[in-house]
């Protein structure tokens, strides 16, 4: 059991240090001056941008730039942006609340409705409620999230508005305003949280239907036990295996920052940071950020991946067959 | 199990074996006791094409499909004469014709210049369409190129090529798209080609993976062993024994990943590093709509619907094949 | 009139499916009473499981159908009580053994709760006393320190012993009938051996009646006491072990017979195996089912289909001539085999 979450961590490093490299690789070849842009129109005596490049050590070879960051990361230093120049920690202190409160929703809403949606659907096979199941499903896996987030924007910020003449609507922009912050994070967890569901929706069907072929389910039946006694504590307790090792990584996805999300409902979180870092070439900023956001990241695939062994004992005690 | 109850058992509980897509493309169809008692003679490929002619929910996807390829392939024959350019910017029309609402002349009205939003649509499909079949090309071609290495030759390239995978899935896929996105030079920034190649990096992991475990698993087999006994080469086994296997999981997977190309690309020119103007590219129509949203809706409905109709019939398609190919698959 | 403890008429369950109807089950009948075993005999498709799954009503209704036909269980009816009833029946008076024991054991419970659940649920026995008499059950069965072993999960048994566990959980609430459905087919020829002799064991002990279905006439020979042969859905000869062995009515019966390597026959003598392939349950030839196969077939046998008939009490067959002392059993199947 220790022996495979060692295994886990293990293989954890050379991840880390692939992605960070190449994120370093990539970022070396971007063509934008991050100097030269926070300089914006003016032009800077060449003293001066020479001096701000050394100071941000952009006039090191990346090999070097890399050894530094990794240096500065062991000390728990992540730099300072140089669009804004604050503490890239503080700024990620401010941001990441609100992804983490985003993804929180965002999860709940996929656990209650994919499962209870994955179980309807098996259970209730090839009647009405299946049928809707899975159209529905195709829909929301085929949409660009980013535009059903528009829709839930219009439908119930703007023509919610007009139809009860302004007395009912949902907040569409921001995260600060006449609301409590959880109400403008209601539509952004939705839009975030429906193609999610979808899947997870599917992987519950599936699941269960597979599962409910097995023969050990033959056996439950033919040792008298009820329909609902099958269901609930054989059928589910395999079938939700795979399920959960699926929302949690999903978890890790939306936690990665739900840039699309943020950027439809301007709300200030991770996603939004990196993306603007992107376009900035604010690199402190984007290595910074996407640094945290891989750790967390990794850290809640080996929770995944530690939770698939408690759930499957076949995983937890190997093997050990003897006469 | 007896043999008959196996039959007996699928025919009542005909279960998707894909997790990721759990459409029941058909209703149970009883044991394949025909076979052989009753002669007919199907080949493989043949027997996939009847059972896929059978899914009504993949014709009906499949139709679409076409529908939309032709007429974005013909787009420049017969749109700007019936609805105008959907490119350039007439000063005349800004003025006069912005923003109306559907009409006979524009069923979908027109956009903030001006101009007819159905003909936006259909060359939208143009950049879309290509982007995503290119995009899963390039992918598949690495991927099977890398996975048939990786698959063939284990031992450290199988590793190194793994380990590779691994990075680049844990990648988190838009902000990686992002990136290499921001790494290009003006001159081509805004075209197809950067998208196509983005997407198409980002996507040959997954298909290496695929194209790997079948591999591996058909090494297991032991016809191989016997092929190679006769004397074949690596390569004659890798054409005739392993390919013909592995084609069914790829095709399915290219399938549905030529969808999720189209739904990047979407997203891509949305956050405005994707495809830029003057091509129009659906993301992009909706980004450009999104200021309208209260008094012209229609600018980010329509490339929608455009962008789910499509993707969805090739999810559709996808699942439709994935059941066609089922039988073989199991093996 | 005897009182049998389980009497089956003219049993008929078919699917109804989009290619066809598939007439797994067609009209079969025996007898079953307290201690004696039942060999179910058969290829495979010859709707041996199926009857076997009927008579438990663990058969999904659409697409399957009884068409007809009577099961009584000590007087009342399984085909059609309440499903409620039945349920109280299945893993209780009547139980069943699978032949995966791998797959046919949830693998993310431990044996001793997969062992108290039928206890739980029928005796109403508690948790403790439910794990308690799990023991016993496996020490019964001779798993080796049961006490520690209940606590494992299925897949930390070896294939001999899973299968000991599983009949350990079908004998747990002292059933009166034990179905068997190949039961030793997925195991080494040495555990079958064991496992049989096991079955044999407690059926003495606990004096249960049970149906065996297998394939293997080896293991009908040493275990069954009455036989019943199918194929393709239809009964083809019942009788008495004896009577089935040593005085076989049925072509198709003399055909199995033929097809077993026997001791103390010369190496160099040919098997002599059935030709051709049982039939497609949804395309059943005309007439008699065994026709196409059959060396001894005439005109008749092509369109007109032989009624089960007893020959001698309870021995019959379903053949047009079968118990005619013209018909022989002769020597048109196999070249040089002596009967």
């Amino acid at each position: 059991m220790f022996q495979y979450i060692f295994r886990r961590l293990v293989q954890f490093v050379p991840v880390f240090f692939g992605v960070t490299l190449l994120l370093f690789f990539v970022t070396t070849i971007l063509p934008g001056d991050p100097v030269a842009l926070r300089a914006g129109e003016k032009k800077l005596p060449p003293a001066v941008y020479q001096a701000m490049r050394h100071q941000y050590g952009l006039d090191k070879p990346w090999y070097q730039q890399y050894a530094d960051y990794l240096g500065a990361l062991a000390k728990g230093d992540l730099g300072t942006s140089i669009a804004s120049g604050r503490q890239v920690t503080d700024i990620f202190k401010d941001v990441y609340p609100y992804t983490v409160k985003l993804a929180g929703g965002a999860i709940a809403l996929e656990i209650i409705f994919g499962i209870a949606v994955g179980i309807v659907a098996a259970v209730k096979r090839y009647s009405i409620w299946d049928t809707l199941a899975t159209l529905t499903t195709s829909i929301l896996v085929a949409l660009p999230v980013f535009w059903l987030g528009i829709m839930l924007q219009y439908f119930f910020g703007i023509w919610l508005k007009n139809a009860t003449g302004g007395a009912f609507y949902l907040p569409i922009s921001g995260v600060s305003g006449v609301f409590p912050t959880w109400v403008y994070l209601i539509l952004p967890s939705i839009t975030l949280a429906s193609v999610s569901t979808a899947y997870a929706a599917r992987v519950m069907r599936s699941q269960l239907l597979e599962v409910s072929g097995q023969d050990y389910v033959r056996t439950a039946h033919a040792k008298g036990l009820s329909v609902s006694r099958v269901l609930w504590s054989h059928e589910m307790k395999n079938a939700l295996i795979p399920v959960v090792t699926f929302i949690g990584l999903d978890l890790g996805a939306m936690l990665s920052g739900a840039i699309l999300t943020e950027s439809v409902f301007n709300i200030p979180g991770l996603g939004w940071t990196i993306y603007h870092s992107i376009r900035a070439y604010d690199y402190p900023v984007l290595f910074g950020c996407v640094t945290l956001m891989l750790f967390a990241v990794l850290f809640i695939n080996l929770i995944v991946d530690v939770s698939y062994a408690f759930l499957d004992p076949r995983i937890r005690y190997g093997s050990a067959a003897g006469e | 199990m007896s043999n008959e109850m196996d039959a007996l058992q699928g025919a009542a509980n005909h279960g998707v074996k894909d997790p990721r897509t759990g459409l029941p493309a058909t209703p149970p169809s009883g044991p394949d006791v025909k076979g052989e008692a009753s002669g007919r003679n199907r080949t493989l490929m043949g027997d996939a094409w009847y059972r896929l002619s059978r899914n009504k929910l993949a014709l009906v996807a499949l139709a679409w499909l076409m529908i939309i390829t032709l007429a974005a392939i013909s787009a420049s024959l017969w749109v700007p004469r019936i609805y105008g350019d959907p490119v350039a910017i007439d000063t005349a029309t800004v003025a006069t014709g912005a923003l109306q609402s559907p009409s006979v002349a524009h069923p979908m009205g027109t956009d903030d210049l001006g101009r007819d939003m159905l003909s936006r649509i259909v060359y939208g499909a143009r950049a879309s369409l290509s982007v995503g079949f290119m995009a899963v090309f390039v992918s598949v071609v690495i991927g099977l190129i890398l996975g048939s290495l990786s698959g063939f030759y284990t031992g450290w390239p199988d590793a190194l090529i793994m380990r590779i995978a691994d990075v680049f899935l844990a990648f988190p896929y838009l902000l990686f798209a992002l990136l290499l996105l921001s790494v290009v030079p003006k001159e081509y920034r805004g075209g197809i080609m950067p998208v196509v190649l983005t997407i198409g990096v980002l996507g040959w992991p997954s298909i290496a993976r695929v194209f790997r475990s079948s591999i591996l698993s058909v090494k297991e087999n032991d016809y191989v062993d016997a092929a190679r006994a006769l004397g074949a080469s690596d390569l004659r086994l890798m054409t005739r024994h392993i390919m013909p296997n592995a084609v069914a999981p790829i095709v399915v997977y290219s399938t549905m990943s030529i969808g999720s190309a189209i739904l990047t690309e979407a997203a891509l020119s949305y956050l405005g590093l994707g495809i830029l103007p003057p091509t129009p590219s659906w993301g992009r129509m909706i980004s450009d709509g999104q200021q309208y949203l209260t008094s012209n809706p229609g600018l980010v409905l329509w490339p929608g619907l455009a962008i789910l109709t499509t993707v969805l019939a090739f999810t559709l398609l996808g699942d439709g094949v994935r059941d066609a190919l089922d039988v073989k698959m199991k093996d | 009139m005897t009182d049998h403890l389980l009497e089956v008429t003219d049993l008929k369950m078919h699917f109804h499916t989009r290619d066809g109807v598939v007439k797994a089950v067609d009209g079969v009948s025996f007898t079953l009473d307290r201690g004696e075993t039942l060999g179910v005999v058969g290829e495979s498709g010859s709707g041996k499981s199926v009857t076997a799954m009927t008579l438990m009503r663990l058969i999904p209704m659409p697409p399957g159908q009884i068409e007809g036909g009577e099961a009584l269980f000590d007087g009342r009816s399984l085909l059609t009580m309440p499903a409620e009833e039945m349920r109280q029946i299945r893993g209780n008076r009547i139980a069943m053994v699978f032949q995966d024991p791998m797959t046919s054991l949830n693998p993310v419970y431990r044996i001793g709760r997969q062992l108290s659940e039928p206890l739980m649920l029928h005796k109403g026995m508690s948790r403790a006393d439910a794990w308690a008499r799990s023991v016993e059950l496996l020490e019964l069965v001779g798993i080796p320190n049961a006490r520690v072993r209940v606590r494992d999960y299925p897949h930390q048994f070896s294939g001999g012993m899973r299968q000991r566990a599983m009949i350990a959980m079908a004998l747990a609430c002292d059933p009166d009938i034990l179905i068997a459905d190949e039961p030793t087919t997925a195991l080494d020829v040495t555990i079958q051996a064991q496992i049989l002799e096991l079955m044999q064991e407690l059926q003495g002990r606990t004096g249960a009646a049970i149906i065996m279905i297998t394939h293997d006439l080896g293991v009908i020979a040493d275990m069954a006491d009455r036989v019943l042969v199918m194929y393709a859905g239809r009964p083809v000869e019942y009788g008495s072990l004896d009577e089935v062995y040593y005085r076989p009515l049925h072509p198709y019966t003399w055909g199995l017979m033929d097809s077993i390597p026997r001791a103390g026959v010369s190496e160099k003598q040919e098997l002599c195996p059935i030709k051709g392939q049982p039939p497609s349950l949804i395309d059943l030839p005309g007439g008699c089912s065994f026709h196409p196969r059959c060396p001894y077939a005439v005109d008749r046998c092509f369109h007109e289909e032989p009624k089960f008939r007893e020959v001698d009490g309870t021995h019959g067959a379903a053949c047009h001539f079968a118990g005619d002392p013209d018909f022989v059993r002769g020597q048109i199947a196999c070249a040089g085999v002596s009967s």
